[in-house]
């Protein structure tokens, strides 16, 4: 291995620029205004996504809890990363903070073994409830306090346990 | 000044949730795209891939198997990739900047943390249309310059007293 490494650093041809054309200072507006009335007409079906989204979460519980191991973990965390990422486009913002709250709680935890099995069924029973609720309002004080309470226990929980690393 | 033709960009969406995946076709149909590929993971990505070459490629990072990260890394590196330039934008819930880093050291070219939102992406693609990143390879990377802001406004120690710089095109 030489001492000093030579670094190449070089431009590919654009060729989406060249597929495309046009400018961006030419961009349809049209195609924009259509893209958020597509978006609009697909808000009758979010409710339903999130309903499926909650119940691959709580399936993606029921199967841990009898396996117990790192697939099954993997798993449940990422069905409570997706209601992260999601749950706000389909207007579900505090389930998105609640899923955020249980997604850094799993991120933090060293093995599978370490679930803390109480505090997962909180945020997962806190998700149903705001969903039921049809809690959309990012001020609903009942949401609130309940994912206030929650990240305060994850906070908690995550200051007891050993670093993952 | 006419548009951009999104008709003649082949995007491959790569996400295993159904329902997000259906909201970005959603929006790139509506953008004028008709060349649509879609793959629930990893594994089935790298197959589309190499049959039909895209444009693009939308990437999730949480997916079972082959996360989006190896995937990019893969794309970037395989000796058996069809396209190692192609621009790869990450669509994640992640938002931590460490995974930012991760993503950008994986070779990906933008990043785009969840919800997603018409304006988001739209921003993302002008992006690597309009403002390509020249590529660099070392003996630990090979991928879009992670020097985001550009090589001119880079404070650092320079590391790239050797560098060559090509333009193969524009």
């Amino acid at each position: 291995m030489p001492k000093e490494q030579s670094n190449e650093v070089f431009m590919p041809p654009n060729l989406l620029k060249a597929k495309v054309g046009g400018t961006v200072a030419g961009l349809d507006t049209a195609a924009i205004k259509r893209a958020a009335e597509a978006v609009e007409n697909l808000k009758t079906e979010f409710s339903d996504w999130l309903t499926d989204d909650i119940a691959r979460l709580g399936t993606a519980y029921d199967v841990f809890l009898a396996a117990r191991d790192g697939a099954s973990c993997s798993d449940l965390f990422r069905a409570s990363h997706d209601l992260k990422g999601q749950a706000t486009t389909f207007e579900f913002p505090m389930v998105a903070r609640v899923a955020s709250s249980l997604c850094k709680l799993m991120d933090s935890l060293g093995s599978h073994d370490k679930v803390p099995l109480q505090l997962v069924e909180a945020h997962i029973d806190a998700i149903r409830v705001i969903h039921r609720e049809k809690i959309k309002d990012i001020s609903n004080l009942t949401a609130l306090t309940l994912v206030e309470e929650l990240e305060t226990r994850v906070t908690k929980a995550l200051a007891h346990m050993t670093p993952k690393d | 000044m006419s548009g951009y033709r999104f008709d003649r960009l082949k995007i491959l969406v790569v996400d295993d949730n159904q329902h997000m995946r259906k909201l970005v076709i959603t929006i790139l149909q509506a953008f004028g795209t008709t060349q649509i590929l879609e793959a629930e993971d990893g594994e089935r990505a790298w197959t589309v891939m190499r049959d039909a070459n895209p444009d693009v490629v939308l990437l999730d990072w949480q997916m079972p198997g082959m996360t989006g990260v190896e995937f990019a890394r893969m794309v970037r590196t395989s000796p058996k990739t069809p396209n190692p330039f192609v621009p790869i934008i990450m669509l994640t819930g992640h938002t931590h900047i460490d995974h930012v880093r991760q993503a950008r050291d994986a070779g990906v070219n933008e990043f785009l943390a969840k919800p997603v939102s018409v304006k988001a992406i739209l921003t993302r693609l002008v992006s690597v249309i309009e403002h390509p990143r020249p590529f660099v390879r070392t003996a630990t990377y090979f991928g879009p310059c992670r020097r985001r802001r550009g090589a001119a406004e880079y404070k650092g120690q320079e590391r790239r007293s050797t560098a060559t710089v090509t333009a193969l095109d524009d």
